[in-house]
């Protein structure tokens, strides 16, 4: 009866934060004072950097800060809404972010000056010139970013969830650190080009290390490397040695990747090269990163989902509604739909739905033990109770016969808050003349709509990489 | 508000690592790095800076392999004559001499204390390339710059020192510089 084990307790299993958890607690962890301490002492470095660019280029330091702030927000944002159901705390999100911009760039910048030059001094400067990069910046650098996914584990035990909160917290420690490495970048060619305070190096290195070797960068290498650590952190029915190896070979499938990008190995170089060089060494790992972290996504919403589902009770979530509450571009679809059958209310009430859905999956899980039938709710069945039950809105679906009284009760006061807010939205949508949170069947055209977006990406990199060469970057 | 005693042990054990890896990366490999000697002597003949660029080093020169980078299209060469910094470094570079000498000009300037002093005049090397030379000066230090400009690159020379070892060194240095020698240049 394998059919009733879900997905996500076979092979990646999610621990939800227990409804015990405080945040305070943390205060009490050596962890947490070690990350406070570190982070204050990467600020300063960094800190004295950025005043040292803005005392030699201000106009150049400025722009680069700009540029690559307003380059991370989008980054940001697809990072943070990659765990749509169970959000992290944001205060976790900013840590893991400031490890990356302010710790492992601090810690990087001395340790790879170091294995260039022990590099250089044991071997030839020529081939510290050749492979310095590719053996610094993999050892130091992924090295640096790991012990900020693994200090968040520390801190905050209990919001590492699942292996899908490894990669949440991976990608923002990498992103950290592509962005403050960039802006870094970015004031050195403003050096080295050595005619004053001109952004014309700024926005070639922002053309360049921003968007075409932008996507496959630091964040995607953090993604890998939290994959890991957060498969070490939850999977705790595996032997220590099954744990920590799948950390240790993640880190170090973070590090083969970086040494690929950043060696000579593969390399045409200039001009029309660096289109190849970018694509050959970047795309696969992409791939491969983005179908893992897929996987891990599906597998964590295969759980919240089957809290939902375990509810039985249609007006919090009907059957298509849970399945489209698992796959983002379908609550996408669900939105668009709910626009164009009831305007922009419609789509704010779906919305809202959908995140009040969620949240009371989180808050489900936080006061039951798993479900062990993840199959969707019978339509009109009795289903469980959330908390105390009230009685629904008059204008909703009729209550089944035998319902929410007679059921047991789940979750806490804040589960009875959203399943509150499920139903007010609920209503809403039934006074709109839209029941129902769902997506229209899949059109034709998915595989166009594809090539299309394949398409605009090349010709977008094309226009930077022209972009590139009229502002003479070599 | 509690932590039990097993998950305070755990955590305190976890930051040591921590600490003690970032120690490792942050102090360790710049402790181990200086232990070893940057400078080694110079094979007699000529070295190639990068870019193209080679150069013949005054003899009983070393090189600094911490600031030395090699490159296909661009070069650095840091060598020590004595206690003088001998430095020539190759960048692509497509405009004229004049605004290749501004560019270094700036760049010494951009350091604090650094100025210029006397007039710029040509220089050319014995393989023909053809230059510019001037002077600096610093708390302490005086200094010698040249840029040349070659196909697709320009190089720049700079040889700073306290005044009584850098006059002692310059001529070797001079001679040196005239070694200078692009390949595929005219």
């Amino acid at each position: 009866m394998t059919a009733t084990v879900p997905r996500s307790a076979r092979t990646a299993p999610v621990h939800p934060t227990p409804a015990w958890a405080r945040a305070e607690k943390s205060l009490l962890l050596p962890a947490f004072w070690v990350v406070l301490v570190l982070t204050a002492l990467g600020a300063v470095r960094v800190g004295l950097f950025v005043k040292a660019s803005f005392a030699a280029y201000p106009v150049a330091t400025l722009t680069a800060i700009v540029l690559f702030a307003l380059y991370a927000v989008p980054f940001w944002f697809f990072v943070a809404a990659l765990d749509y159901l169970e959000r992290e705390p944001p205060l976790l999100l900013a840590t893991a972010f400031a490890w990356g911009g302010l710790v492992a760039t601090s810690i990087s910048i001395r340790g790879n000056a170091a294995v260039h030059n022990l590099l250089a001094k044991v071997t030839s400067p020529g081939l510290a010139a050749d492979w310095g990069s590719a053996l610094a910046g993999p050892t130091v650098e992924e090295i640096a970013k790991a012990l900020g996914i693994l200090a968040i584990v520390l801190v905050a035990r209990a919001q590492v969830n699942s292996v899908l909160d490894g990669v949440v917290y991976g990608s923002l420690v990498g992103l950290g650190f592509q962005v403050v490495e960039d802006v870094i970048y970015a004031v050195n060619a403003v050096a080295i080009a050595g005619r004053g305070d001109q952004v014309t190096p700024v926005v070639a290195t922002f053309l360049l290390r921003g968007f075409l070797a932008g996507l496959w960068s630091h964040t995607l290498f953090g993604a890998l490397a939290g994959a890991g650590i957060g498969y070490l952190a939850v999977r705790t029915d595996r032997s220590w040695f099954s744990r920590i190896g799948v950390a240790v070979l993640s880190v170090l499938g973070a590090m083969v990747i970086h040494f690929v990008w950043n060696s000579p190995l593969l390399t045409l170089g200039g001009g029309a090269g660096i289109f190849v060089d970018l694509f050959w060494k970047g795309v696969p790992p992409l791939l491969l990163i983005l179908l893992l972290v897929r996987g891990v996504r599906h597998r964590e919403a295969d759980y919240y989902i089957a809290q939902l589902a375990s509810l039985g009770d249609r007006r919090i979530a009907t059957a298509d509604e849970l399945r489209i509450l698992a796959h983002g571009h379908l609550r996408a679809s669900a939105r668009r739909y709910a626009h164009g059958r009831a305007g922009v209310r419609g789509r704010r009430a779906v919305r809202r739905l959908q995140h009040a859905q969620a949240r009371l999956a989180v808050e489900l899980s936080r006061g039951a033990p798993p479900p062990s039938t993840p199959a969707p709710a019978p339509v009109g069945g009795a289903g469980v109770a959330v908390g105390v039950a009230h009685p629904p809105p008059a204008d909703v679906a009729p209550v089944p016969a035998g319902g929410l009284s007679r059921a047991p009760i789940l979750g806490g006061p804040t589960a009875v808050r959203w399943r509150d807010r499920v139903l007010v939205e609920r209503a809403r949508l039934l006074a709109l003349g839209h029941p129902e949170a769902t997506a229209p069947p899949a059109r034709d055209g998915t595989i166009r709509r594809w090539l299309a977006g394949i398409a605009l990406f090349f010709a977008a990199m094309l226009a930077v990489g022209m972009a590139l060469l009229a502002l003479g970057a070599s | 508000m509690r932590v039990a005693r097993g998950t305070l042990l755990r955590n305190l054990a976890g930051s040591i690592g921590i600490v003690c890896t970032v120690a490792g990366l942050a102090v360790g490999l710049p402790l181990l790095d200086e232990a070893l000697p940057a400078t080694r002597p110079v094979d007699p003949g000529p070295y190639a800076v990068g870019g193209g660029v080679t150069v013949t080093p005054p003899p009983g020169s070393r090189v600094d392999v911490t600031l030395t980078r090699p490159g296909e299209t661009r070069g650095t060469a840091v060598f020590l004559v004595g206690s003088v910094r001998y430095v020539i470094v190759v960048t692509p570079f497509t405009g004229s001499l004049d605004s290749a000498a501004e560019r270094l000009r700036r760049k010494i300037t951009a350091v604090r204390g650094h100025e210029l002093t006397g007039k710029e005049f040509p220089v050319t090397t014995a393989t023909g390339l053809s230059g510019l030379q001037g002077a600096y000066a610093a708390p302490g230090r005086g200094g010698r710059y040249l840029v040349f400009r070659g196909g697709e690159v320009a190089v720049e020379v700079t040889v700073a020192g306290a005044d009584p070892q850098l006059r002692a060194a310059l001529a070797a240095i001079e001679t040196s510089t005239g070694t200078l020698t692009l390949s595929g240049a005219a």
